[in-house]
């Protein structure tokens, strides 16, 4: 009788389990779920890095190195517009949320890609938006979405419908001014920034609050008269000067802190055109959650003149470096060098090239790099490794916190660079010269996949591509890494040693974003954007 | 005056002014200080995305716009009202003259088509048949010939006389996309030669020299392996007389290409 009860037990314990996961999550969507990152089950991908911290690292593990090469496609979405995805999708309850070019998004049913509703905002007939029609992805909190718009608004949209539920203007997009980045909601604020650093903006970070949509506070990126920093700036290049702000930074809830990087400063290339070190362009800042005072900043590039931005994405763990453990951001940089910052401060603990680098011999002890002669473009025009694209890019990179591996896209180019001084016109590009490709012939340009050290800089391993690629990285506790090759193939290595495991071609590349991955059904799935299409993939 | 025509007279009208309508050519081609403004004036508004040189960085290479098909008036039709869904901005009057925009075509002009130093020459009848003889088999002209290297319909404008002379007399240097010599291995060990049409990390699409276009994984073939030397032969002295060598050229310079799409345009 009692081995009955026993079992009858183990029933109803089994029936509550099963009832108690298919119970659909509350309708508002808390700051702790988003707050709480990539959940062991796979339920949710709520923010653009999966976690504050922007590790892109997921605890799943039902697609592994071993079966990997038995994934199957289980839909397709096509968006039907022009212009490519770089967004990061977020899921909850089966529900996938997705941001796509030419201010367009939709809600789609995770189990077999359709729509469920489709947002789309007009565009301006005299847009002017550099580089790319594009959107990286929504915020969510409550029951709202969060999007920035091309047209330099910052919306809110039902999440069971896309209505629009209110409207806030970051800035007038006929000056230049655009959004595409993705929002983070911290607390009860929708934080974002603006771009336009070609066009001459003065560039900001703002934080609204999330259900009005009424601006909390304004931090801009170019200090103004009598600010600190200011004298960082010759005569009236401040107002020009871009530093724009377009790639999703990373929070560290415990000091309250949103840390996130800067563009480069406008005129591009022209030198003479803003003497001095232009802070806080090429800049990681540490800003407070509550009020968007600076606390701290790092600058790592003064006064570039390569089009380098600092709008790669920051990673915040903890480390053990020289017997202590250290609270540090990891940031692998457009001008070629890989840093370790410690993130209470900003000060500088590891700094390395990770690709080939002509325009510095090394970042000094004093935190700024050591110049290299013969780096300042003219209308002659001078050779400069990397290319403006830089050693990598705002394409994401990954951590994962058990083996302490850093994975980031490289890019092997060089460029001719060459400068003349410009006219500034609101709306109009305000760059001051362009880049010439180096031939193949004198520079071959190439790419990998590399996975680094993050106490040392160290090179573990590579994966090497036939030319550089723009995509980003996912990797899962697995074990496995997902990124794209330039040529449209979606790749899957060991992220232990970097072995190829799987690949397929996608027909476009996953320019400037990765695969998530969640669980639906009890299936892992693997979303993969790429050009104009979502693919869903899961083991057959 | 029909409902077509009046409508494109509006259009133009609308586009530019009355200028547009009545100017079909680039009246200040080949003007120097023409082509010194709008060398200006394409660095500022164009070279940023189309690169100083024009041949492309974050939008595409724009120096063989012409020998592609476009007509001086589409292509200022173009910078005047930019192009829809891209990032290709209007540059709408007055804060660019209809001047300027004829000056920045000046200009992309002189990158398109250098400057030829040596003044035309030659039979183009004979040069006819010189090509028959000795390009036809790999090069294609007005929709006839081989397949196997490039097009050469335009060439004639696109390239100046000496980059011609020295492509047929020392051969060529480097490989246009496209056209990169390739011998693969079969798993039986047979050699197909072609030229690559595309690669990446897992296959090759090529052109084998029987015109097959095929593509092949890697990892089911012995070896790929890519060419030093391009497939176009050295025709020195011996094979191409000076004399037969001006008529050939002179040929290809009455070229203008032939593109139905375009015609009907």
């Amino acid at each position: 009788m009692m081995r009955i009860l026993h079992v009858f037990a183990v029933c109803v314990l089994l029936v509550a389990v099963a009832v108690a996961q298919q119970a659909p999550p509350p309708a508002q969507v808390s700051i702790q779920e988003v707050a709480q990152g990539l959940p062991a089950d796979g339920s949710r991908w709520l923010t653009f890095g999966g976690n504050y911290e922007n590790h892109r690292h997921s605890p799943l593990t039902q697609i592994t190195p071993d079966n990997v090469s038995r994934l199957k496609q289980l839909w397709t979405f096509q968006t039907a517009t022009l212009g490519n995805f770089e967004t990061t999708s977020l899921l909850r309850d089966n529900v996938l949320y997705v941001t796509g070019p030419q201010n367009l998004a939709w809600a789609i049913d995770a189990r077999t890609g359709r729509q469920i509703w489709r947002y789309r905002r007009e565009l301006p007939s005299n847009l002017t938006a550099c580089c790319g029609l594009v959107n990286r992805g929504f915020g969510v909190l409550g029951d709202k979405l969060f999007m920035t718009t091309l047209d330099a608004h910052l919306i809110a949209l039902d999440i069971k419908t896309g209505a629009m539920v209110w409207d806030s203007t970051l800035a007038d997009y006929k000056t230049g001014h655009a959004s595409t980045i993705a929002p983070l909601v911290i607390k009860d604020k929708v934080i974002v920034g603006v771009a336009g650093g070609e066009y001459g903006v003065r560039a900001f970070i703002d934080a609204y609050d999330a259900a009005t949509g009424k601006r909390a506070w304004r931090f801009y990126t170019i200090p103004g008269p009598g600010e600190r920093g200011h004298d960082t700036w010759a005569g009236d290049s401040w107002k020009t000067g871009g530093a724009s702000v377009w790639v999703t930074g990373a929070y560290d809830a415990e000091q309250n802190l949103l840390l996130y990087g800067i563009g480069n400063p406008g005129p591009d290339y022209h030198s003479d055109s803003r003497k001095g070190d232009n802070l806080y362009s090429n800049s990681l800042v540490a800003l407070d959650a509550d009020t968007g005072k600076l606390k701290w900043h790092y600058q790592f590039t003064p006064h570039d003149v390569h089009d380098w931005d600092a709008t790669e994405v920051p990673i915040l763990a903890d480390l053990p470096i020289g017997g202590q453990t250290r609270k540090v951001v990891m940031f692998a940089n457009r001008n070629g060098f890989y840093y370790t910052l410690d993130r209470t401060n900003g000060s500088l603990i590891v700094a390395k090239p990770f690709v080939v680098t002509t325009w510095a011999k090394e970042i000094g002890r004093d935190g700024r790099p050591v110049l290299l002669p013969g780096h300042v473009p003219d209308e002659k025009g001078e050779v400069t490794c990397p290319d403006l694209v830089g050693g990598t890019n705002f394409y994401p990179p990954s951590f994962d916190p058990a083996t302490r591996t850093f994975f980031v896209q490289s890019r092997e180019t060089c460029m001719t660079f060459i400068a003349f001084k410009p006219e500034y016109v609101p709306g109009e590009r305000f760059t001051g010269g362009s880049g010439q490709r180096v031939p193949a012939s004198q520079s071959p340009a190439w790419g990998a996949v590399r996975a680094l050290d993050p106490t040392t800089g160290a090179l573990k391993w590579e994966f090497k591509f036939l030319s550089p690629s723009t995509s980003g990285i996912l990797t899962t506790a697995s074990g496995l890494l997902f990124s794209g090759d330039a040529d449209g193939n979606l790749i899957a290595l060991d992220s232990r040693g970097g072995k190829l495991l799987w690949h397929y071609q996608m027909g476009a590349t996953l320019h400037g974003t990765s695969p998530i991955t969640y669980m639906v059904d009890g299936r892992q799935h693997l979303l993969v954007p790429s050009g104009t299409t979502l693919t869903a993939w899961v083991i057959e | 005056m029909t409902w077509r025509l009046l409508s494109t007279v509006v259009f133009a009208w609308t586009l530019s002014g009355p200028v547009l309508q009545a100017q079909t050519k680039n009246l200040l081609e080949g003007n120097p200080d023409a082509i010194l403004a709008g060398m200006a004036g394409f660095r500022l508004r164009c070279a940023d995305c189309h690169g100083t040189d024009g041949r492309g960085v974050r939008g595409p290479d724009i120096t063989q716009v012409w020998s592609s098909g476009r007509s001086d008036e589409g292509l200022f039709r173009i910078i005047r009202s930019g192009i829809p869904g891209s990032e290709m901005p209007a540059f709408i009057a007055p804060r660019t003259s209809d001047r300027e925009v004829w000056q920045m075509l000046a200009y992309l002009k002189t990158l398109a088509t250098p400057a030829s130093t040596d003044p035309p020459r030659g039979n183009a009848e004979n040069g006819a048949k010189v090509f028959r003889a000795l390009c036809y088999t790999c090069h294609k002209v007005n929709t006839t010939g081989g397949r196997l290297g490039p097009d050469l319909s335009r060439i004639g404008t696109a390239r100046t006389r000496d980059v011609l002379v020295a492509r047929i007399r020392r051969g060529a240097e480097d490989f246009r996309t496209g056209f990169e010599p390739v011998t693969i291995t079969s798993a039986d060990g047979k050699p197909i030669e072609g030229v690559k049409k595309n690669e990446d990390l897992f296959s090759v699409q090529i052109m084998d020299t029987r015109e097959r276009i095929q593509g092949y994984e890697k990892d089911k073939v012995k070896a790929v392996e890519n060419g030093k030397k391009s497939a176009m032969p050295v025709f020195g002295p011996d094979r191409l007389s000076d004399s037969d060598l001006d008529d050939l050229l002179r040929y290809l310079q009455t070229l203008r290409g032939f593109d139905p799409t375009v015609k009907q345009q």
